[in-house]
């Protein structure tokens, strides 16, 4: 019976063709390593992130009059309701980390070299899209955590002469952050984010598939590296198939994954939701100590820092254009991080940075 | 090979597990949460009614009617045709409850007199104190 149903299906679709050609024919460096399953986890975290948002969805209602007071069902009355939400609060967190990651270790693998500098553009894409998607899922709850937060986030914009004003009041519809913000942010959240993020994971993953992995540079380098004069996909004359070789290594991770998110979701539950967390938004009285989520610490220290706001912006803005074409300005063909001192020091001097302005913030 | 079989056999048996897991908190999350009201009880005062009056009520998330029937006393109906869902009008003159969508008619017994409605409409439980009518 099986048989015969995998036999009508086979017909119709040959998939066991495409298992050949493009699972275990598909080849991947011999020394590859884990690191370059991280891309793998953070789609399966977007994943996550996209069912545990549509059970949600069944019981949130997007009103400044009732969004709180649906969390709270959700939370202590539908039968699981914590459980997926939940998931979804500790899975937004695990995701930026490991967007966070997956972009380290690309860095650190000098995997966005000629002629992956498109991969790297779109992936720097997503990870913006990333923490769009928390930023306007941060206000959903209506908490007074969610309410103030937000109200920072969107006074940022100021800063920017004349038109700064006019894109705060768009972002927030509106003079304050008010229902009219939440709506907004609900229909960002729910309905303008998620195909934006399909479309570019698509471009993302079509790159890597259509160009191949990159072999990592450390080790025994297998060859001088050929100049990308034209097209061709890249040959490993000694790689491993994909299937089942780099696919075990890919469930492994994906398992660590949901090991710490139930590790959280278990042992320390109220990890992302600290007391105003639990309050209903209040327009009109700011509680103590409102800040951002960890992930936005180092940019809102790094603003609160420079006295001049115009600067500070600029200078984030620059950053950030800096951030997504940066293969265009690293230019050389070297490929190994460790043979270029000055890049290093760079590195690691960004990644301290921004570990201490993240440590700073939150005091 | 053995040893591949193995992994792959353990593999899936943990990861089907692990999702299979999901299938009873999502079936419980999904089954309608208590209808608002249900079990409390509802106090109707009988000069609210007066003889072939009538008065719409919800008892537990479902329409009903309170009529008061002439010389056969009080009862209350649900308002749900058993048809295809429509809710039933009480229609003083005839002494019926007649469905909008299809034409069903209904006595004041609840039971079938024409249309399409394959069974009687439900009838709901109540006590008669004092000068009160009370469900539930
Ligand atoms: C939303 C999050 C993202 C998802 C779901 C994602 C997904 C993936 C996947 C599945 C791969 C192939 C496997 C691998 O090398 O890990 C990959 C490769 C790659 N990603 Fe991402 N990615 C994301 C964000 C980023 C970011 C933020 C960057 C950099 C700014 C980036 C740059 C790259 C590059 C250059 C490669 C090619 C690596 C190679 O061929 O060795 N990605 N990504
Ligand atoms: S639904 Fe009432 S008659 Fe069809």
């Amino acid at each position: 019976m099986v048989q015969r149903i995998r036999e009508w299906i086979e017909i119709r679709t040959g998939i066991s063709e495409l298992v050949r050609s493009q699972l275990i024919g598909y080849m991947v460096p011999r020394n590859i390593n884990i690191f370059y399953s991280l891309g793998i986890v953070a789609f399966v975290a977007y994943i996550i992130q996209a069912i545990t948002g549509i059970f949600l969805l069944i019981y949130y209602a997007p009103h400044e009059d009732h969004a709180f007071k649906s969390i709270q069902l959700i939370m202590n009355t539908v039968p699981y309701g914590w459980l997926f939400r939940l998931m979804h609060v500790v899975g937004s967190n695990l995701m930026v980390a490991v967007v966070f990651l997956h972009m380290l270790s690309v860095f650190f693998l000098q995997a966005y070299k000629k002629p992956r500098e498109l991969t790297w553009v779109i992936g720097a894409l997503m990870s913006l899209i990333t923490l769009t998607f928390c930023l306007s899922g941060y206000l959903l709850p209506w908490s007074q955590l969610s309410y103030w937060a937000t109200t920072i986030v969107t006074t940022m914009p100021t800063a920017f002469p004349v038109i700064g004003d006019f894109f705060t009041k768009l972002l927030r519809g509106g003079e304050q952050v008010s229902g009219v913000t939440l709506n907004r942010f609900f229909a960002v959240h729910v309905a303008f984010l998620p195909p934006l993020m399909l479309i570019l994971f698509g471009i993302h993953i079509f790159l890597v598939c259509r160009i191949g992995f990159s072999s990592p540079p450390f080790g025994k380098v297998i060859e001088e590296r050929k100049e990308w004069k034209e097209f061709r996909p890249e040959s490993y004359p000694d790689g491993h198939p994909f299937y089942p070789y780099f696919f075990s290594k890919e469930a492994f991770m994906i398992f660590l994954y949901f090991l710490a998110m139930f590790f959280i979701i278990s042992f320390a539950p109220a990890l992302f939701l600290p007391a105003d967390a639990n309050t209903p938004a209040d327009p009109l009285n700011t509680p103590e100590h409102v800040r951002p989520e960890w992930y936005f610490l180092a940019p809102y220290q790094m603003f609160k820092l420079i006295p001049n706001k115009f600067l500070g912006i600029i200078l984030q803005i620059t950053l950030v254009i800096l951030f997504i074409l940066w293969p265009f300005f690293d230019r050389l063909k070297e490929n190994n991080i460790l043979k270029r001192p000055r890049l290093l020091v760079l590195f690691l001097g960004v990644l301290s940075l921004w570990a201490v302005l993240t440590i700073w913030g939150s005091y | 090979m053995k040893r591949r079989r193995f992994l792959k056999l353990l593999t899936s048996i943990l990861g089907v597990s692990a999702l299979s897991a999901f299938t009873y908190p999502i079936l419980r999350f999904l089954t309608p949460l208590k209808a608002k009201g249900k079990g409390e009880s509802i106090i109707i005062a009988k000069r609210e009614i007066p003889i072939e009056g009538a008065k719409d009520l919800v008892i537990g998330g479902v329409p009903a009617v309170l009529i008061n029937r002439k010389d056969k006393g009080y009862i209350i109906l649900s308002k749900v045709c058993t048809h295809l869902g429509c809710l039933v009008k009480y229609d003083k003159e005839k002494l019926l409850l007649i469905c909008p969508c299809h034409a069903g008619s209904f006595d004041l017994e609840g039971n079938v007199v024409s249309g399409p409605p394959p069974k009687s409409l439900e009838k709901f439980q109540f006590r008669i104190e004092g000068d009160n009518v009370r469900i539930g």
